[in-house]
C-alpha cells in the first residue's frame, strides 16, 4: 500500500538557516565599535551549527554591548542592569532545552552584577557567557569601571583611578565549581571565533572574557598590547584554542599551557595577558544535572515513589 | 551671582555648597552629570570631601549610611532602576532616622526600557519614610537642595529631592548661585545626636518585637507630619537670605479667586503658567504645585482647596491596576472639606512623552464632564 503523510515535505526538506535567520535589528554601535566583531562571531556560530534560532536565547544586562538581544534573529531579553546572569539561569531551570547566549559587559557583570558573577560560576548551568570588557561604562559614556587600568581618567575620577583593576581571570578561576575560562580579543577574528566555538562546545558554564575596543571612551586602553602583540601571552594546547598557524604567527609570544592545570592557569592570569582556553574542567557538574533528577517521571512514578515513602510510616 | 549654567552643574555646585564629607554614587542616565560634576570639583580641589564611588546604587546608598551613621554629612544621587535598587537601603536610612539628602533625576522605569523623564521612580518608593519635595524649575532644585540638609539635619529624617531628568538636569537656564557665605550661615556644621560614641555606644538597627514594633512606625510617622514646619520655615529663612521662596509645602499661582484648580508636581508647572500666559484658556484657573509629597500636607491642601468646584490633579505617574498616586490621597485630603472639588485625575508625561502647551485646555475639557475615572490623557 503506499500513502503519503501529511507533514512527508517537511520531513525531507531540511531546514538550513542563512545569517539572515539570526539577524535582528540593523547593529547601531559607534563604527569602530568591537562589539559589532562579536555580535557577527556569535551569528556566524550559530549558523555554521545550524543551531535552531526558534531553540536559541540571546540575554543580556544593561550597557552597549547588552544590546545585542536586539541584533539577534532569534529569542532575546534585553534584563536589568547587572542580573543578565540570574535571567539566564532562570530560563536554563527550566527549558534546558535552549542553547543560551549572555551578553554582559565589565560593569554589568564586574560591578553591579558581580554578586550572580560568582553564583552563576558555581551552579554551572550550561550556557556561555560573553563578557564584553571594554575596561570603562560606555552606555552612560565614560565612567570607570572595575577593570579600569590604574590612571585611567574618566568622568568619575578625573584624575584617574587610585585602584588597580579587578582581575576577572583570577577571581573566576577562583570560584568552586567552575569549568571554562577563557579570554579572547575582538580584533582576531579567528582567534574570536574558535574561541566562542570551543565555549559553546563545552557544557556548562562558559565563561569568556573578551577585550573589546571602544574607540570612544577608552580608545588607549588596549593600543599598548595591540601595538606591541608580543605583549599578549599565547596559549597553546591539543586541548586549547586552535586556530591556523597563519593566524597563530601574529603571536609572538606564546607558551604550552594544559587547561586542566588550574595552578598554572592562575599564575597565568595573575601575571600576564593571556589569550587562549585558561582551564577547561569538562567533567565539572551542572547544576541542572541535580535539578532535573526526576523531571521526566510521569504521575505514575511519583505516585508510586509516594506510597513508597507513605509506606514506610505504616502504622 | 547669575550664571547660564546646566541644571545637573547647578545641583552639583548646590551640593557642593553644602559641604557634605561623603558622597557615594553610581552613574545613572539622567542623574550622571550631576555626580561627574561633583568629582570634578573633588579632583580640581574645589570640593573637599571623599567621592566614593562603588558599583551599584545599593551600595551607594549603604556608603551613604554607613557615613552619615558616623556623623557626616552625607550625600547621594540616582534615577529610575537605581531608585528602585536602593528601596531596602532607603527605608533602613529612614527606619534608622539618619539624615542625609539625596537627589532623583526622575526618569520612568523599565520594562519597557526608558531613559526619559516621569515621576514613577521616586513615587515607587514614596513610603519609604523619606521627605520627598519636587522641583518646577532648577532654581529651586539648587534653593531646595540646602533648605533640604537644614530639614534633614534638624528632623533627624532624609530627604529626596526630585528633579525632573533632562527637561531640568539637562537644559540651561540662568540661575542665581548663592554664595558659600550664605550657605554657611544657613547650615551650621553638622552633629548627629547618635553619631560614634565610644563613652556611649549604641547599637541601631538591631530587632524589635512586636511589642515595639508599631510605636517606631508611629514616632517615624509623626516625625515626618511633623517635619511639615520645618519645611515652611527652612524656605522661609533660606528666603530671607536670597530673596526666593517656593510656597513652603504647597506653591500657588494663578488667579486667587479661580474656582477651578489644577495640580502638579515638578517641571510641568512651567507648561502650565506658559499656557496661561499665553491665553490658552479664557477661564480663571489656580496653579498649584505641590512641593511637598511627603510628609503629604492634608491641611495646607484643604486651606488652598477651599471653594474651589473643579480641581484637576496631573502626574506623571501611575499607580498600575489602581490609577492616580497623588489624586488618591488629595482626594482623601479634600473629603474633610464641608464642600470638596470635583477631583478629576489624570496621567500625561509618561516615558519622556512631551507635555506640550495644548496640555492646559485638554485639562480643562475635563472640568466640563462629571469626574471621570482615572486616565492617561494624552494617549495616541
Ligand atoms: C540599576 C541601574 N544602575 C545604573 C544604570 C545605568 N547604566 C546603564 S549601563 C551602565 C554601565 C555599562 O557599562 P558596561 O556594563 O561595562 O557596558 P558597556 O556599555 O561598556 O558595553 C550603567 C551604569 C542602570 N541602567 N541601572
Amino acid at each position: 500500500m503506499f500513502a503519503l503523510k501529511a507533514d512527508w515535505s517537511q520531513e525531507i526538506k531540511k531546514r538550513y538557516f542563512t545569517l539572515d535567520d539570526y539577524t535582528g535589528g540593523e547593529a547601531r554601535w559607534c563604527p569602530g565599535c568591537g562589539d559589532h566583531a562579536v555580535l557577527t562571531v556569535v551569528q556566524r556560530i550559530c549558523r555554521d551549527k545550524q543551531i535552531l534560532p526558534e531553540k536559541t536565547v540571546a540575554v543580556s544586562g544593561i550597557g552597549c554591548s547588552s544590546r545585542l538581544p536586539h541584533y539577534m534573529g532569534t529569542y532575546g531579553f534585553h534584563g536589568t542592569h547587572g542580573r543578565a546572569l540570574t535571567i539566564a539561569c532562570g530560563i536554563r531551570s527550566r527549558r534546558p532545552d535552549l542553547d543560551v547566549w549572555v551578553a554582559t559587559g565589565d560593569g554589568d557583570c564586574f560591578s553591579i552584577g558581580a554578586g550572580h558573577w560568582i553564583h552563576a560560576i558555581r551552579y554551572n548551568m550550561n550556557m556561555v557567557v560573553l563578557i564584553f570588557d571594554n575596561n570603562v561604562y560606555g552606555l552612560t559614556k565614560k565612567q570607570m569601571s572595575p577593570t579600569s587600568p590604574l590612571g585611567f581618567k574618566n568622568n568619575t575620577a578625573p584624575r584617574g583611578t587610585i585602584l588597580q583593576p579587578l582581575n576577572p581571570l583570577t577571581v573566576t578561576l577562583g570560584i568552586t565549581n567552575v569549568s571554562f575560562v577563557a579570554q579572547t580579543i575582538d580584533w582576531n577574528p579567528a582567534h574570536l571565533y574558535a574561541t566562542l566555538q570551543a565555549a559553546h562546545n563545552h557544557r556548562g558554564t562558559s565563561f569568556v572574557r573578551i577585550l573589546q575596543r571602544c574607540p570612544v571612551y577608552s580608545d588607549e586602553v588596549f593600543s599598548d598590547i595591540q601595538n606591541d602583540p608580543s605583549k599578549i601571552l599565547f596559549l597553546n594546547h591539543k586541548n586549547g584554542i586552535h586556530i591556523g598557524d597563519n593566524v597563530k604567527r601574529l603571536f609572538p609570544t606564546q607558551r604550552e599551557h594544559d587547561p586542566s592545570n588550574m595552578s598554572e592557569a592562575y599564575d597565568i592570569a595573575r601575571n600576564h595577558v593571556p589569550v587562549g582556553l585558561l582551564y577547561h574542567a569538562p567533567q565539572t557538574p551542572c547544576y541542572e544535572d541535580f535539578s532535573s533528577v526526576g523531571r521526566h517521571m510521569g504521575i505514575e512514578d511519583k505516585m508510586k515513589g509516594l506510597n513508597d515513602a507513605l509506606d514506610q510510616f505504616a502504622v | 551671582m547669575l550664571n547660564a549654567i546646566e541644571g545637573s552643574q547647578a545641583i552639583a555646585q548646590a551640593v557642593a555648597l553644602c559641604r557634605p564629607q561623603v558622597v557615594s554614587a553610581y552613574p545613572i542616565t539622567p542623574q550622571t552629570h550631576i555626580v561627574e560634576n561633583l568629582s570634578k570639583l573633588v579632583a580640581n580641589g574645589q570640593f573637599n570631601c571623599e567621592f566614593v564611588s562603588v558599583e551599584s546604587e545599593f551600595s551607594a546608598a549603604s556608603v551613604a549610611l554607613g557615613a552619615a551613621m558616623t556623623g557626616s554629612r552625607a550625600y547621594t544621587a540616582s534615577a529610575s532602576q537605581g531608585i528602585l535598587l536602593m528601596a531596602e537601603v532607603l527605608y533602613n536610612i529612614s527606619g534608622s532616622r539618619v539624615p542625609m539628602v539625596m537627589t532623583c533625576a526622575n526618569r520612568a522605569v523599565s520594562a519597557p526600557l526608558s531613559i526619559w523623564n516621569d515621576q514613577q521612580d521616586s513615587m515607587a518608593v514614596r513610603d519609604a519614610g523619606w521627605i520627598q519635595l519636587y522641583c518646577a524649575d532648577n532654581q529651586e532644585a539648587i534653593d531646595t537642595m540646602i533648605q533640604a540638609y537644614r530639614i534633614a539635619e534638624r528632623c533627624e529624617l532624609p530627604v529626596m529631592v526630585c528633579v525632573d531628568g533632562f527637561t531640568l538636569t539637562h537644559t540651561l537656564e540662568t540661575l542665581d548661585m548663592p554664595e558659600q557665605q550664605q550657605v554657611d550661615d544657613f547650615l551650621p556644621p553638622y552633629h548627629f545626636s547618635r553619631t560614634l560614641n565610644p563613652q556611649k555606644p549604641i547599637s541601631v538597627g538591631t530587632l524589635v518585637s512586636p511589642d515595639y514594633y508599631s510605636e517606631a512606625r508611629q514616632e517615624h510617622h509623626q516625625a515626618l507630619l511633623d517635619a511639615q514646619a520645618e519645611i515652611i520655615q527652612a524656605d522661609q529663612d533660606w528666603g530671607k537670605i536670597v530673596g526666593r521662596e517656593y510656597g513652603g509645602l504647597l506653591n500657588i499661582f494663578g488667579d486667587a479667586d479661580a474656582k477651578i484648580g489644577i495640580l502638579c508636581l515638578g517641571s510641568v508647572l512651567g507648561t502650565l503658567e506658559a499656557a496661561l500666559q499665553q491665553g490658552l484658556v479664557t477661564e480663571k484657573v489656580k496653579l498649584f504645585q505641590l512641593r511637598c509629597f511627603r510628609p503629604f500636607p492634608s491641611h495646607a491642601l484643604q486651606l488652598a482647596c477651599e471653594g474651589l468646584t473643579h480641581l484637576v490633579v496631573l502626574e506623571r505617574a501611575l499607580s498600575v491596576g489602581s490609577g492616580g498616586i497623588v489624586s488618591l490621597e488629595v482626594a482623601v485630603a479634600l473629603n474633610y472639606l464641608p464642600q470638596p472639588p470635583k477631583l478629576y485625575a489624570c496621567a500625561a508625561g509618561l516615558g519622556g512623552r512631551d507635555i506640550p502647551l495644548q496640555i492646559l485646555p485638554k485639562l480643562l475639557a475635563l472640568t466640563q464632564q462629571p469626574p471621570q475615572p482615572f486616565q492617561i490623557i494624552d494617549l495616541k
